[in-house]
């Protein structure tokens, strides 16, 4: 198939990468021509504008940073909108606010263009190793053709809903994974600062109800002290910005997100933004102990 | 000085009359020319457009509701304005927002100020009026006279942007008071005891207060109708906690009370007085744990 693929980042370089070695052709435009280099000796033609690649592709893969981005990727000057046929479809996986998400997709519908969100939750491990969750809003139609270029990149792909409900499925996994990596960081400081072992805590309650991925896996890396990315701080602290938005916007009360947010918003602010969001120990710390 | 004035709210109908009384010439214009006719009655001048009341005006005062409507405004004013023109905006805004425009005007050679103000529409119809402003300071000789029609304290913060961070301030500390006033009362009424009287008690005290003296004043009564729209409050906490997000600054309590707000708007009080505020702590107290 015909692939268009725009946001080579550290997710999306690797996504496109497993298309092209599943055999289909790849079409991409980049803003930095210098993220088009890994792509020099495979089967991917350059483009000058999305717009044409949009016009060379059936489906056109999308992941880039924040709202704006997609819509000016999608809707902007020589933008997706601008030189895709009807019948294409727009698969965003980037994570955006869900009700930027379905207004996109109205406008793209304008020009009979399906749009899909399928944003993601694994980081760039998950994107390397194709293991990564795509949450799906959009037609069952459009979800049926996807679907065997998610399965590329992805282990579990599922259907959630309409257009803008994968960017909610995703946002309530940014709920969980904030609140837990938090609720995770004040338990080992907690348990330290009390004169006890947080290794030996964590190892315990692996056998009981608070067991989780996130003390599994985040715990461990906060124990090894191993605050490189994985996922970073500041994209997290975006994230929460999505889900506070929303909550705003629909009258939702989310007293445990809007908390840890602040404390999101502190980690950035004190200048460890692109460490690994298990930073948020290292902030509890500080903020516990005498200058 | 020849002044135009735009929008004729509750805030900018007796702010209008005031400059208006104090001997200066009024250009007034209105998406809804109805709403500026008692100031025609008084000796305004209409204008057809924006730009024809910033043509005709030194200085254009406007106070209208969100950025998007400030924005727009200024790119039509823009269009008339003279060099050495100032356009003074009472408006609640995002302090990036007033920033963006100020850039634009200052490649016309047009001045922006942001004065947002404190006091709700008894301050405005007295004139007493907080204001604080931002922008050059150099403005400050020709802007004095006009604010000492409108207020009682006035403040130059800093530049322009300046002011609505102070705005910003102004309803943190402002609204998590009145939650602070609503959690009171709460925990009074819950316990057997009136809280009028221990309102009275306090406010001969350290926690006395103007909110706790209007605010809570309204809770004792029971009187939730509009003195302040409790929308106004929940939209001015979504510019601040974006603001917080932007600059990496975590406001715990802040994030605490905008979750409050967002379920009195899911109540659909948002129309009623922040007071309301006590309704949402009443209301989660009365879920059946039967149903």
């Amino acid at each position: 198939m015909n692939v268009g693929f725009i946001g080579l980042g550290l997710m999306g370089r690797p996504m496109a990468l497993h298309l092209e070695k599943a055999g289909h052709a790849l079409h991409l435009w980049a803003r930095r021509p210098e993220s088009l280099a890994p792509f020099a000796a495979v089967n991917a033609k350059t483009h000058a504008t999305p717009a044409q690649v949009a016009a060379h592709a059936e489906v056109v893969i999308v992941m880039v940073a924040d709202a704006p981005d997609v819509e000016n990727v999608c809707l902007g000057k020589d933008g997706l909108a601008a030189g895709g046929k009807p019948g294409l479809i727009v698969v965003d996986m980037s994570t955006i606010n869900p009700n930027a998400a379905r207004t996109i997709g109205q406008r793209l519908a304008e020009k009979g263009i399906e749009f899909v969100d399928a944003p993601v939750s694994g980081g760039e491990t998950g994107a390397i190793n194709a293991a990564l969750t795509v949450m799906v809003g959009g037609t069952p139609a459009a979800f049926e053709k996807v679907t065997p270029l998610l399965e590329k990149m992805g282990k579990s792909v599922t259907l959630i809903g309409d257009s803008g409900a994968g960017q909610v499925a995703k946002a309530c996994n940014q709920i969980l994974t904030g609140v837990g990596v938090l609720a995770v960081a004040e338990a080992f400081n907690f348990a330290a600062k009390s004169g006890v072992d947080p290794a030996k805590v964590r190892e315990a309650l692996l056998g009981g109800f608070a067991y989780s991925k996130i003390l599994e896996n985040h715990g461990q890396r906060m124990l090894d002290r191993n605050f490189k990315p994985g996922f970073k701080a500041w994209m997290h602290q975006k994230d929460l910005r999505i889900v506070m938005e929303e909550a705003h916007r629909l009258g939702l009360m989310l007293p445990s997100a809007a908390a840890t947010a602040q404390v999101f918003n502190a980690i950035v602010g004190s200048g460890m933004g692109e460490n690994d969001s298990i930073s948020a120990l290292m902030l509890l710390e500080k903020m516990s102990s005498p200058e | 000085m020849r002044l135009g004035f735009i929008g004729f709210g509750a805030m900018g109908r007796p702010m209008a009359e005031h400059l208006l009384r104090a001997g200066h010439e009024l250009l007034v214009w209105s998406r809804r020319p109805v709403s500026a006719e008692f100031l025609l009655a008084q000796g305004a001048t209409w204008c057809d457009s924006p730009a024809a009341v910033a043509g005709a005006s030194e200085v254009v005062c406007t106070n209208v509701t969100g950025s998007a409507d400030v924005e727009a405004l200024a790119g039509e004013l823009a269009q008339g304005f003279s060099i050495g023109s100032i356009h003074l905006d009472f408006s609640t805004i995002a302090p990036g927002a007033a920033r963006r425009i100020a850039a634009a005007y200052a490649r016309r050679g047009v001045d922006f100020v942001d004065a947002p103000v404190s006091g709700g529409s008894g301050g405005a119809q007295a004139a007493t009026l907080s204001i604080m402003w931002g922008g050059k300071s150099t403005l400050a000789t020709r802007l004095q006279p006009l604010f000492e029609v409108l207020g009682k304290t006035i403040v130059r913060i800093g530049e322009v942007g300046a002011g609505q961070v102070a705005k910003a301030c102004n309803q943190m500390v402002m609204v998590a008071a009145i939650e602070a006033c609503a959690e009171a009362a709460r925990l009074a009424e819950a316990a057997g005891v009136d809280f009028a009287k221990v309102r009275t008690a306090m406010l001969g005290g350290s926690a006395g207060s103007r909110v706790l003296d209007v605010f809570g004043g309204r809770m004792a009564a029971r009187d939730f109708k509009a003195g302040v729209e409790a929308r106004l409050h929940h939209k001015d906490y979504a510019l601040l906690m974006d603001e917080a997000t932007r600059i990496g600054a975590a406001l715990p309590a802040s994030a605490a009370v905008w979750q409050q707000l967002n379920a009195l708007m899911a109540q659909g009080w948002g129309r009623d007085d922040t007071s309301s505020l006590l309704r949402v702590l009443e209301a989660g107290t009365e879920l059946d744990p039967a149903q």
